[in-house]
Parts: structure tokens; sequence; C-alpha cells
């Protein structure tokens, strides 16, 4: 593969020391049906350490694929995923995954699904300290009470919720998220989004944020991309220089915010008519 | 816990409780006409074939006084003993195959191989290798519960969520964790559908050994009386049986309720 060897040298050059993640040329498609479709043409994006990029986009144009790609879960079809300057080509252990899927383990219960990254080896959390951080965690998430429950009697929010402390209680480097506040009510979606605000801040964690929701996007990221419909390509990508930390239950009143929310959605609109088309 | 999950059932229980309790006087009266018809033809000249309920009572009496005992005792070490043996090589065989590609494709034929000879039709066989004592049986009783369990651990592995898997691999697990966390507790409801479908089947073994060459157990009971045109010990032996059978049914259907509540719960 010199052409890839080639490309990598290149990338290499060009991404800089505080880059976390760079997609370069990366594209990936499918064959379903004996009939082989584009998801994501190939893109090149760079992600800095410790920065907050939204991904916004029509269902299907494959955002979700990137999560997947960066995870290590899923080979491009073209180009290289890097991270900390490395291609990816195994799982991707730095990072954490809220897949848009539950993959809570269903005979576990709650805490028990909230504990297991602690109970691995590479961690080996003592039991006590475990016991208080599932605690916090839980009530964190606003689960308090359910903690003996399994995740078949929780409702879809719950298990949401379930999935976010699992994956935030481990304080990864960097997180992955895909729709994770999708099925929550609204009040409790701002209180999760400020708690995801304060601790990426705090950690200086690296988010990849996938959401349909655009008013998400712009309270959170530092950085909202927009994609088109499928197959995938970058449409816009838009700094959201709102100042941090940002007050997730005000900053929506804001000119600003009403700016950004415009502009954007400019963007956005026909995208989701072309993609809704198909 | 088993309280809060069991709510909705009960209450479902009590809202058709006269509906129950109709159906319940039903059986009972179906039972009684049953076993009085069974008396009325016994009084008459085909008595010797048929037995009668209340002759078949009376020997059950005179068994549970006592000589029943060690031909239960001698039936139920076999099904254990060969369950156990059974369950504990059919899951690690049906583990070891499920999650190696290369082990499956070397072994899988040949124990497909195996289980199509009839295994009742090694009984003769282990009887000459090992005499008429509990071994045959135990062994042939582990060797059918062994084929059940594999197939379905076998299954179970294989099918394993690979969403799951990813899931605690991206938290840092090494392999060995994978199993613990999510193959083994993934094939655990694989294991205990296995068991179930294996418990009758145990019985059967080990009673169709017992038939064929014993000096105890319920078989050995069933083919004594047989054998002296005894039809009363023949009917009392089955009767027994069937007690014994409903109570493995019965166990095993709360002991998977119980392991498996993850599973009943209703969200």
């Amino acid at each position: 593969m010199p052409q890839d060897e080639a490309l990598m040298a290149a990338t290499r050059l060009a991404a800089t020391e505080a880059e976390k993640i760079r997609l370069s040329g990366v594209g990936k498609s499918f064959t379903a049906r004996g009939g082989a479709f584009e998801a994501l043409s190939p893109i090149d994006l760079g992600i800095r350490q410790g920065e907050f990029v939204a991904l916004v986009g029509p269902s299907g144009c494959g955002k979700s694929t990137i999560l997947n790609m960066v995870a290590g879960l899923l080979r491009p079809s073209a180009g290289i995923v890097f991270y900390d300057g490395r291609p990816v080509n195994a799982v991707n252990r730095a990072v954490g995954y809220m897949t848009q899927k539950d993959t809570l383990l269903p005979w576990r219960s709650a805490a028990d699904n909230v504990r297991i990254a602690l109970e691995l080896k590479c961690r080996a959390v003592p039991r006590q300290e475990a016991d208080t951080q599932v605690r916090q965690m839980i009530e964190l998430v606003g689960l308090a009470g359910f903690e003996r429950h399994f995740p078949a009697e929780l409702s879809g929010g719950m298990r949401k919720r379930v999935a976010l402390a699992r994956t935030l209680i481990y304080e990864p480097e960097t997180l992955l998220m895909d729709e994770p506040f999708g099925a929550l009510d609204a009040q409790l979606k701002l209180l999760l989004l400020d708690q995801l605000q304060q601790l990426t801040m705090l950690r200086r964690m690296t988010v990849l944020f996938v959401t349909h929701d655009l008013g998400e996007a712009i309270t959170l990221a530092d950085r909202v991309v927009v994609f088109s419909a499928r197959p995938g390509r970058i449409r816009a990508i838009r700094e959201i220089a709102l100042p941090r930390p940002r007050d997730v239950f005000k900053v929506r009143f804001t000119e600003a915010f009403a700016h950004l929310h415009e502009a954007l959605w400019d963007e956005l609109k026909d995208e989701v008519v072309k993609g809704t088309d198909v | 816990m088993p309280g809060r999950l069991g709510r909705p059932r009960i209450q479902a229980a009590r809202s058709t409780d006269g509906g129950a309790r109709s159906v319940l006087l039903w059986q009972v009266s179906v039972g009684v006409l049953l076993l009085s018809g069974w008396e009325t033809v016994g009084h008459g000249g085909s008595g010797e074939w048929t037995s009668r309920p209340s002759l078949i009572a009376v020997l059950l009496e005179q068994w549970f006084a006592g000589p029943i005992y060690p031909h239960i005792a001698a039936t139920l070490i076999e099904v254990m003993v060969g369950l156990v043996l059974g369950v504990v090589f059919g899951t690690v065989a049906g583990l070891l195959l499920g999650r190696s590609p290369l082990l499956s494709v070397v072994l899988r034929p040949i124990i497909v191989a195996f289980y199509s000879v009839p295994l009742i039709a090694l009984a003769p066989l282990f009887i000459m290798f090992f005499g008429l004592d509990l071994l045959p049986k135990i062994i042939l009783v582990a060797i059918v519960v062994f084929f059940l369990l594999f197939f379905n651990t076998f299954a179970g592995a294989t099918e394993v969520d690979k969403d799951l898997l990813a899931s605690v691999e991206l938290m840092g697990s090494t392999p060995r964790e994978n199993f613990q966390k999510v193959v083994a507790p993934a094939c655990m409801a694989w294991i205990i559908g296995g068991i179930k479908i294996a418990l009758p089947y145990a019985l059967v073994a080990a009673t169709t050994g017992e038939m064929l060459a014993a000096r105890r157990g319920l078989g050995f009971l069933l083919s004594d009386a047989a054998s002296q045109f005894n039809m009363t010990g023949l009917y009392a032996a089955l009767f027994i049986l069937m007690l014994l059978g409903l109570a493995v049914s019965e166990i095993s259907v709360r002991v998977e309720r119980y392991l498996l509540r993850w599973r009943h719960a209703t969200g």
C-alpha cells in the first residue's frame, strides 16, 4: 500500500502536536443487498486535544460511521484515521464510546452496569471506592433509587443515562457520543448538558458529539460541523465563540446564540430536506 | 426483588381468580371421572391387565412405608451425577468450540457424527463395560445431557452480541475479562435453557438404562413388575416416575425464573 504510506507521511507532517484526532481522506462505503453505496465521501477533519466538536446532519449521512471508525470498530474504505498521530487499526481503548444503540449488559443491574469499567484489571478500583463512585455517578444522572433495576425494567431515557454514567465514570481522555440525550425530556437534558460541560472542561476531555439537535450542538461545542445528506460530506464548519463556562439554561436565549442557530440552520435545512427525500 | 418483579403477574392472576377456581374444579372432576372409570373397568373381566386405582394405591402405600426409597435414590443419583457431568463437559466444550473457530471447524463435525448414534442404543454397550451398578446409567445420562448442553452452549457462544463485546473492549478489557464479563453471562440463558431441556431426557436415559439391566432404580421396578405380569406394580412404578418428572420440571422452571430474572423483568 505505497499510496497509504505516502498519505500517512504527508498527514503526519501536517498534523500539529496538539491534534488528538485526524481524519485524512476518510471515506466509507458499505455493501448491502449486492450493491455498494457510499455512506461517507472522503473527508478531512482534525480535532484538537480538549476540543468539543459537534457533528450535525441528516440521518444516514455517516456521522455514526465516523465515531465507529475513530473507535476502531470499523475500518475506513478510504483514507486513514489517526489518533494521537498513530493510525487507528484496532479497538481504540483511549476513547469512551456511548453508542446510539443500547449496549448495557442486560444481566447486570443499573449500578453494576455503571461499575463495569472500574472492575477491569487495567483500572482495578478498590471495591469501596468503586461503590462511592458508582453512587455519585448514579445520582449525577438522576437515577438514585433505580440502582438494582435491570435494563429491561428501565425506560429508554433511563437506559441512556445509565450508558452515560457508565462511560463518564472512568473518565476516558476522549469521549465519542452518538445522540446521547436523544430520548430525554428537556429539563433533564439541560441538567445533563451542564454536567457534561463541567466534567469535560475539568478533565480537559476531547469530545466528538453526534446530535440532530442544533441547539444542543451550539450550547456545548467549540466547533459545529454540518454534514450533507448521504453520501456525507462536510458542508460547513463553524466556530462557536461563546465564552465558557456557558450557562446551558440561558445561553440559548442570547443574541449570539440566535445568530449561530440561524446561520447553521441555513446550512442544514437543505440537507435535511434532501435527506428525507431518500 | 422477585416480589417486585412478580407483582404484575400476581395482579393478573387475582383478576381471573374465579376463572382459576373453576378450571381447578373441572380438572378435579375429569380426574375423578377417569379414576372411577378405571376402577369400574378393573372390576370387570379384564381386571388382570388394567389393575385398579385402589390396588395401586394400596401398593404405593406399602412401597412408601420403606422399600421404595432405595429405588428412588438410585434413579435420582444416576440423574444428578450424570447431569452434573454432562452439564460441566457440555458447557465447557460448547464455550470452547463456540469461541474458537479453529476448534469448531475441527471438532464439531466429529461431535455431530457421534450425536447421530441413537444414544439410548449405547446402553447395552455401557452395561457390558461397566456392569449392573449405577455407573453405566450415570454415563448414559451424562452423554445424553452432554450433547444437549453442548449444542445449546455452542449456539449461545457463537451468538454473543458483538456490540456488547465491543463496548467492554473499548473500556480496556482483556480477552479473559471479555469472557468473564460478557461471553459467559450471555451464554447463561442458553445453558439454563439446555439444562431445562436435558432434565426430562436425563430421567428417560436413567430409567431406560435401569430397564435393560439393574438391581435397583425405578426402571428396574418397572421391568421387574412387567416380567412378573404384575400390572399393579407396573402402574405404581409409572405413577412414581410421573411424580418425579413433574417435580423435575417444576424445579427447573423455578430455578430458571430465578437465574434469568433479568430476562423476565418487564420494562
